[in-house]
């Protein structure tokens, strides 16, 4: 059996579903967490933890912060010490001087998303407080072997769920709709393209546009547990809750001869499943 | 207090024009690990050309080092990093914390902190003034009072977008191109994926069709009316968007912001918002523009449904190359004749208008029409117009 701890952004805040299947979980803070469906107050944190004592949970609060939302961060960096959270997802940088102002202990998790591709940002932010890194979904297995390689910290790989592709402060579906004046309750509305279609989500906080596919790295997971990767994140964020289940089910089953056929039955379940960019560079210059 | 007018160069040309229009600084895209990786940007000698004209005339070179580094990067970084310091730049714009880490190992390069970082708040600032970046580009979601707030508290130089094309993301949250064309967008590769028309449906496959397609395209910012406000907080430097821009464009911009700060600053008690300068930059951008995050505005208004019809602006006749006994040389780039309505303006003088008197080529020969591309032509003029000058269609 490989074994590589797998954390869950959970959609549900009934986590016995889920619990069997996972070696911990990211939980959102409302308000401070954007890209999960579903959010936590940190009373529900310190409530949940405690009816899982054998899982590991880290907390997220990966939103740009501006500055009407910093007290209600200080608040929750100061609450998360009080609580068994192994650490903190971050995206805004405001996280990381309240750990040297406020000395906090807990442990950060570097999440600039698109940002987190290479070995010496990792090192940067392991300086300041940030022993995980989370890596970009926009890099190759390669470069993630390299970065492995040379990283100080612990590194965190997404293996499964819609990645997001924009955000942005604006609430760009409402104000199409209002524009146009147009109607739809929808919680969610997809964008189409070229024959892709892409979920995007327009709430609180702003807008969010995520992948046509499914990031599925079943496959890939025995090449990160041997070059030393500790941590995948699947995430459930707009799948169903049954097939999210057996999504676990399926990585739980993992060997080094079936993962070819486990891939296929996560197909099978979720058909625009794919590798993301683990074996495509992109290109930036076209001339 | 200064009050820095920086401008964008795409090339050693509209680096001259930026800076011979009013432009305190300007910012420029090297060789390699900038964000616009498809432009022409300059070669080490022509940063040191432009670095000579800037210094000579006490304006400053900022590079932009922006990009977000991949593994393959890192390996040339030092060696450019080493490059541009002999290159005798003022700073560089960096957004990658790795690279402030090299930067300071290996040179002496003063450090900006890039828009890509989204800034927005005083923690933040705090943390990258600690880390010895002298500069910090505040993301352009920032409303005034956070702008306010941040100066309040942290004494460290801020710069802010005054005008220009918005990334209509938070940027660095954007990697649509990476997705939807296999381009790097926060290597340089963006592909404006945001201008793009998509169809918009609801969770039931309903088509939600208005008007105009769906898209996340913004209008542009231009925060002209706020510059008093912006000035009296103490901003350090008024930044303009587009490097990849004419000459025309930047000419235009930065002179007319030129004058609005030097208005402002020459007497604050009898400043009056000057709607004629409004009208020009309206007249040179090709999509409409609005403050945007500034005044807290982040409503339907602020987007920009077009069918990404964006107009190509013809107003632009030509750039003076001489003027020699009250005889212009004027080099033309869009077509114009005999009688048509035209003014000139430039950095040092009023903007003149007056009727196309009769024109000649170089050989002396009469025209009526100035039709071909860079076609030179010569005529008469009573104004004390000067080398640089620009001539457009009558807008004032």
């Amino acid at each position: 059996m490989i074994i590589v701890k797998k954390l869950v952004i959970p959609t549900t805040k009934d986590l016995k579903k889920l619990e069997s299947y996972c070696d911990g979980f990211i939980l959102g803070i409302t308000d401070l967490c954007i890209n999960c469906s579903l959010t936590f107050t940190m009373d529900e944190v310190k409530e949940i933890i405690q009816h899982y004592p054998n899982k590991e949970f880290f907390i997220s609060v990966n939103k740009n912060m501006h500055q009407q939302d910093l007290p209600h961060l200080k608040e929750v960096l100061l609450q998360a010490e009080q609580l068994p959270v192994k650490g903190i997802f971050y995206y805004d940088i405001s996280v990381v001087e309240y750990k040297q102002e406020l000395s906090l202990t807990k442990d950060l998790v570097w999440n600039q998303e698109h940002l987190a591709t290479n070995y010496s940002t990792c090192n940067y932010w392991y300086q300041f407080g940030a022993k995980y890194s989370c890596l970009s979904s926009e890099i190759t297995l390669e470069e993630i072997k390299t970065i492995q390689k040379h990283a100080k910290g612990i590194l965190m790989v997404p293996v499964f769920g819609y990645i997001p592709m924009f955000t942005s402060k604006r609430h760009v579906v409402k104000n199409y709709l209002k524009y146009f004046n147009l109607s739809s309750s929808s919680p969610i509305h997809y964008i189409k393209k070229e024959g892709f279609t892409y979920p995007i989500m327009d709430v609180q906080d702003g807008t969010t546009v995520y992948s046509s596919s499914i990031l599925n790295a079943i496959e890939e997971l025995d090449i990160l547990k041997q070059i030393g990767i500790e941590y995948v994140i699947l995430n459930a964020f707009l799948i169903p809750e049954d097939i999210f289940v057996e999504v676990l089910k399926i990585y739980e089953e993992l060997t080094e001869e079936n993962k070819k056929q486990l891939y296929h039955r996560i197909q099978q379940l979720l058909p625009n499943c794919d590798k993301g960019f683990l074996y495509k560079e992109t290109i930036y210059k076209v001339k | 207090m200064t009050h820095e007018l920086l401008a964008p160069a795409g090339d050693l040309e509209r680096l001259k024009v930026a800076i011979h229009y009013g432009a305190d600084a300007v910012y420029i895209g090297g060789p390699a690990f900038g964000l616009r990786a498809n432009a022409n940007n300059f070669t080490i000698d022509e940063i040191k050309e432009g670095v000579r004209f800037a210094h000579e005339r006490n304006k400053k070179v900022y590079v932009t080092v922006n990009i977000v580094l991949h593994q393959q990067e890192l390996q040339e970084l030092q060696n450019y990093l080493c490059e541009l310091e002999k290159t005798g730049i003022d700073a560089i714009i960096v957004s990658d914390p790795a690279i402030i880490e090299m930067a300071q190992k290996y040179t002496n390069l003063e450090i900006h902190l890039s828009t890509q970082q989204s800034t927005l708040n005083v923690p933040a600032v705090k943390f990258f003034k600690k880390q010895g970046v002298t500069r910090v580009v505040l993301g352009r979601e920032a409303t005034k009072e956070e702008i306010r707030a941040i100066l309040d508290e942290v004494d460290i130089e801020i710069e802010t977008f005054i005008h220009g094309a918005m990334c209509s993301s938070y940027s660095g949250r954007c990697v649509l191109s990476n997705f939807l064309t296999a381009r790097d967008s926060n290597r340089g590769g963006c592909s404006q994926i945001c201008r793009w028309d998509f169809d918009l449906y609801d969770d039931q496959n309903h088509f939600l069709e208005g008007e105009k397609p769906f898209t996340f395209c913004t209008k542009d910012l231009s925060l002209l009316k706020y510059l008093p406000d912006m000035i009296d907080m103490g901003i350090t430097s008024f930044k303009i968007e587009g490097r990849m821009r004419s000459i025309y464009y930047i000419a235009t911009v930065v002179s007319t912001y030129r004058k609005a700060i030097d208005n402002y600053l020459q007497n604050p008690k009898t400043y009056h918002y000057d709607q004629t300068l409004e009208r020009v930059l309206r007249r040179v951008a090709n999509r409409d523009s609005i403050p945007q995050f500034f005044n807290q505005k982040n409503d339907e208004e602020c987007q920009y449904y077009n069918g990404r019809v964006e107009l190509s602006n013809q107003d632009f006749l030509g750039v003076v190359l001489d003027v020699k006994d009250g005889i212009v040389t004027l080099e033309q780039r869009n077509y114009f004749k005999v009688g048509d309505e035209v003014e000139i303006f430039g950095p040092n003088h009023e903007t003149y208008h007056f009727k196309v008197p009769s024109l000649t080529d170089m050989e002396g020969n009469s025209l009526e029409i100035v039709r071909h591309p860079r076609q030179i032509v010569q005529f008469a003029c009573p104004y004390a117009i000067e080398k640089l000058d620009m001539m457009r269609k009558r807008i004032v």
